[in-house]
């Protein structure tokens, strides 16, 4: 991957290129190098493995109102010249766009915590490999199968425009997913580890969770579907919150297509919609979430709470629809937190009468953009908890159930929030407790 | 055998039996067979693997381009492309894979992947229980391309965004409809792969997904709905855009939009499904194409993806489906996304039953999995996204055998007492053994008493993959045979993207589980 040096070396090239080339177009490019590497394994041994370092510039040129971007990982100057050559090809083809917005200039960012551990980035592959060995180790004790995928990134955004505007954000990040299953193919355990730093993960705790859980899943009682209190693991939240997440636009709401879209007209902002103990913030300046500092305009971002106290504070507003609706563009950042609340794992299950502890979900997608409806099926560890305790496995569900509602009904919020990938960044959540939940199917999957 | 350069190919040194060995397309192929540089790198990296300790090897040089325009209502959002190239060298050491790439494609440049490819071979191969073994496979030296008049990528831009624009005025123009978005994708990838074996096979494929979707709106109620077009994406050029009916077909797509918008939530209960080859495509896929990929079965996806029902002990007994079912897997049919002259592997591609007369009859496989199911070769399904994505399992086209006779949509429609009839794909959710699914459409209709008398909205149905394929009675004739697909087929660690079809005539399943997905108040 390049370094800061490395990068503004070569967008500045990029973007003098293109002003020789594109004479009289806005030009802005961007890259992002970085080295990706992963090992596999599977049937408790290693299956497959990767390496690959990268770096693909986009640069999208500009005349007037019509613009065109394009990309390659090519990255000597003639390959440049015909990226740039191919992007003003394509603008002067392209159609007008009314709502095409002016280059940013110059920008002052607020800085992110330091999110680059170069240890990670270049972690070698045998490295990789034991902690693999360690998960299975941890499996074989345990005699269950493990299939699990350490995948590390270690990478740098840069953006340059004609405008003058330069930004760069470095970032390392490991992932790890463990998913264990008894040999009788009854029990299946799930459990994930993601950082910044390879040396904070330890893969063999990672495998044990999933390992545990797998045993502990075994031969799972039949439990019918119905609506019922839940307790859901981070992983389990995480999935049903992205939907509520990807509804804060704010031009869907104005233009009445969202749920959150006022009858009549304009958005339900400062409407109490979910319950009090409910705050969504994004802060990439936040030790707990480091983040970009800015979007891939080069727009600086600023901590936002998009949910404040269970009533909606704010929507995703771009640069266009703030413009025009006279608002404060926020961007779309790559960092999310749902705050956690004063409970812990343990006082979550205390005072569910009856109940269902829910590890992961699975597969949800959209039914119902009117009300954020999903669907998806719970998997890798469902257990029946009665009076305050788990007392058994039990089947897998589909569910059929809205993130609005599982946040409405939510009644307790452990303290510990715990971080996940997503997409390009990640979320953080806690465990949590929500009543009346629609486990609508069973699902025969282990 | 050894391997023969394009040089020689062009040339015709010392060419002929490869030249015979060839096929046909080759004569013809565009603007392919030029390169011949790229043997001195294709060369020196599986060299380099050999000497490093590589018992096998290969490289794939690939080129992946991608073209996308957007628009909404009068205007164009987005106007964008991609070009990725680069090199990959795969490796089995000590009986375990490396997998190493690089976006330099030269000689120096790939000998240290393959080296560094063969390192973390060796790495792995501590952890590794049970050695690689490729089954065997004559070496191939091939050229192969997707047929077309028309390359999308050569398509002026302004004609393209054109096209798109006259639809959305079109789709516009219907009362009742607030919003029309429209879109092309065009994906083209040019790749060849060189083996230790001796395989020199040169691929181009061109992929194209076109579409638009209209979106009403009821101010009054808040309420509303938004209705896509059904036309598949297809391995095709421009002339598949050209010859279609998205244009003729968009005052109708916004009338649905309204349609839909006012009609009556369904009743919940079960039904008797007619379900149009628009979206029936969609169950095939996830309840047949999944389940019968074969590192599925055996757990190597288990951490993501999941795994199968299928099970290798149900092999030749699962009544998979009704006897009037057979499903097949290929990459022969033209059209389809998975269509290629060899796979990955340098397999030349075919066509075989998955599910014979309703029974589990094979799997679909690859090289290095053919002998878990006692097989001498491979069916040819590795696949990799690009240059640096690691070759695996990647579902062929599977589709629904047409039955004899010419029976139709109407004719399934008529012999039916009280049934919904579904077209186009809405929400679709399957579990991690592909047991319980659950799949809403675009467009429902009821049918009662052998004629379809209304609109319906929020249909989705729910069941078992087992229990709804048995319960299909009747299938349509070839007349009405058609492929759906995708163009972004997620699998794998890290996820690589697939294209893929599955062609089939509408059919009937009885007595489905029939939701009402809406929450409105």
């Amino acid at each position: 991957m390049l370094t800061q040096a490395q990068m503004k070396k070569l967008l500045d090239g990029v973007v003098a290129a293109g002003k020789k080339l594109a004479k009289g177009a806005d030009f802005a490019a961007s890259a992002y190098s970085a080295r990706a590497s992963n090992t596999r394994f599977a049937r408790s041994e290693i299956t497959s493995t990767g390496d690959v370092d990268d770096t693909v510039v986009t640069v999208t040129v500009s005349y007037g109102r019509r613009s065109a971007s394009t990309s390659t990982n090519q990255t000597e100057p003639a390959a440049l010249a015909g990226a740039i050559q191919r992007a003003q090809a394509m603008a002067r083809l392209a159609p007008e766009d009314p709502e095409q917005m002016p280059l940013l200039g110059p920008q002052k960012f607020l800085p992110a915590p330091a999110a680059f551990d170069p240890a990670t980035a270049a972690l070698p592959a045998a490295a990789r490999a034991d902690a693999a060995a360690a998960a299975i180790a941890a499996a074989d004790a345990a005699k269950v199968d493990i299939a699990g995928f350490h995948e590390l990134r270690g990478g740098g955004l840069g953006l340059a425009n004609s405008a003058g505007l330069f930004a760069f954000h470095a970032a390392t990040s490991v992932a790890f997913t463990a998913t264990a299953r008894t040999p009788d193919g009854t029990g299946s355990g799930w459990a994930q580890g993601y950082t910044p730093k390879w040396a904070e993960l330890d893969s063999a705790a990672v495998a044990k969770v999933a390992v545990d859980k797998s045993v502990r899943a075994q031969k799972p009682r039949k439990l019918d579907p119905g609506k019922y209190t839940v307790v859901l693991e981070p992983a389990a939240m995480d999935e049903l919150l992205e939907f509520m997440l990807s509804a804060l636009d704010a031009r869907r709401a104005d233009e009445g297509r969202s749920f959150f879209s006022k009858k009549g007209g304009g958005t339900r902002i400062g409407e109490a919609i979910f319950g009090d103990k409910i705050t969504v913030r994004s802060d990439h300046t936040s030790k707990a979430t480091p983040g970009q500092p800015f979007t891939g305009e080069g727009l600086p971002l600023a901590p936002i709470a998009w949910v404040d106290k269970g009533k909606l504070a704010a929507l995703r507003y771009s640069r266009f629809w703030a413009q025009k609706q006279g608002q404060k563009p926020t961007g779309s950042p790559s960092v999310t937190e749902l705050l956690g609340g004063d409970s812990t794992p343990a006082k979550l299950l205390e005072g569910v009468k009856r109940g269902v502890l829910i590890t992961r979900f699975w597969y949800s997608r959209w039914l119902d953009p009117q009300t954020i409806l999903a669907t998806g099926l719970t998997r890798d560890g469902v257990f029946l908890i009665e009076n305050g305790q788990v007392v058994a496995p039990v089947n897998n569900f589909r569910y059929n159930e809205s993130p609005v509602k599982m946040l409405k009904n939510a009644d307790a919020l452990a303290q510990v929030t715990t971080p996940l990938a997503w997409w390009e960044g990640s979320l953080r959540v806690p465990a949590l407790r929500t009543h009346d939940f629609n486990l609508a199917s069973v699902s025969d999957a282990v | 055998m050894s391997m023969i350069s394009r040089r020689q190919l062009l040339q015709g040194v010392g060419a002929a039996a490869a030249l015979a060995a060839a096929r046909p397309s080759l004569a013809l192929a565009r603007g392919m067979l030029t390169d011949y540089v790229l043997d001195e790198v294709t060369g020196r990296a599986l060299a380099a693997a050999k000497a490093a300790g590589a018992t096998y090897a290969d490289v794939r040089i690939v080129r992946r381009v991608a073209e996308s325009i957007a628009t909404r209502e009068d205007h164009v959002t987005d106007v964008s492309s991609s070009d990725s190239y680069g090199l990959g060298v795969r490796v089995i050491a000590g009986g375990a894979w490396g997998f190493a790439a690089s976006a330099h494609v030269t000689g120096a440049e790939a000998e240290r992947v393959a080296r560094l490819a063969v390192d973390m071979a060796k790495a792995n191969a501590k952890h590794v229980r049970r050695p690689i073994v490729m089954a065997p496979v004559k070496p191939a030296t091939a050229a192969w391309q997707t047929p077309l008049t028309r390359d999308p990528f050569k398509i002026p831009l302004a004609d393209k965004a054109a096209f798109l624009l006259a639809i959305n005025a079109e789709v516009l123009k219907v009362p009742g409809v607030k919003f029309c978005n429209s879109s092309f994708e065009a994906l083209g990838e040019w790749k060849l792969l060189a083996t230790s074996e001796g395989a020199h096979i040169e691929q181009e494929i061109t992929r194209i997904a076109p579409g638009y979707s209209a979106t009403a709106v009821d101010a009054t109620s808040g309420e509303f709905v938004s209705r896509e077009h059904e036309l598949p994406p297809s391995q095709a050029g421009w002339e598949y855009v050209e010859a279609s009916s998205l244009l003729a077909d968009a005052r109708k797509i916004g009338e649905d939009a309204v349609e839909k918008l006012k009609a009556p939530s369904v009743t919940a209960g079960k039904r008797d499904l007619i379900l149009a080859p628009t979206h029936l495509w969609l169950t095939i896929h996830e309840s047949v194409g999944h389940p019968t990929e074969l590192d599925r079965v055996l757990g190597y996806e288990a951490n993501l993806a999941g795994t199968s029902f299928a099970t290798l002990d149900k092999l030749g007994k699962l009544e998979y489906a009704s006897k009037i079912v057979t499903l097949f897997a290929d990459k022969t049919t033209p059209g389809g996304l998975a269509t290629c002259g060899y796979d990955d592997d340098g397999v030349p591609t075919q066509k075989w039953d998955l599910v014979k007369q309703g029974k589990l009859v094979a799997y679909q496989t690859t090289r290095d999995q053919a002998a878990w199911v006692n097989e001498k070769e491979s069916r040819g399904t590795s696949y990799a996204e690009d240059f640096k994505s690691f070759p695996f399992q990647r579902m062929p086209n599977v589709s629904l055998a047409p039955a004899a006779g010419d029976k139709g949509v109407k004719d399934i429609i008529a012999a039916t007492e009280d049934g919904i009839y579904i077209t186009g794909n809405g929400s679709w959710s399957i579990d991690h053994q592909r047991y319980n699914f659950q799949f809403g459409g675009q467009m429902f209709h009821e049918v009662k008493k052998g004629k379809i008398t209304r609109a319906l909205k929020d249909v989705a149905y729910q069941a078992n993959s087992l229990d709804f394929w048995r319960s299909c009675d009747m299938v349509g004739g070839a007349r009405e045979w058609l492929m759906g697909g995708t163009l972004h087929d997620g699998k794998g660690q890290p996820v690589q993207s697939n294209g893929v079809s599955h062609g089939c005539p509408p059919a009937r399943f009885r007595k489905v589980n029939v939701l009402n997905t809406s929450t409105r108040a």
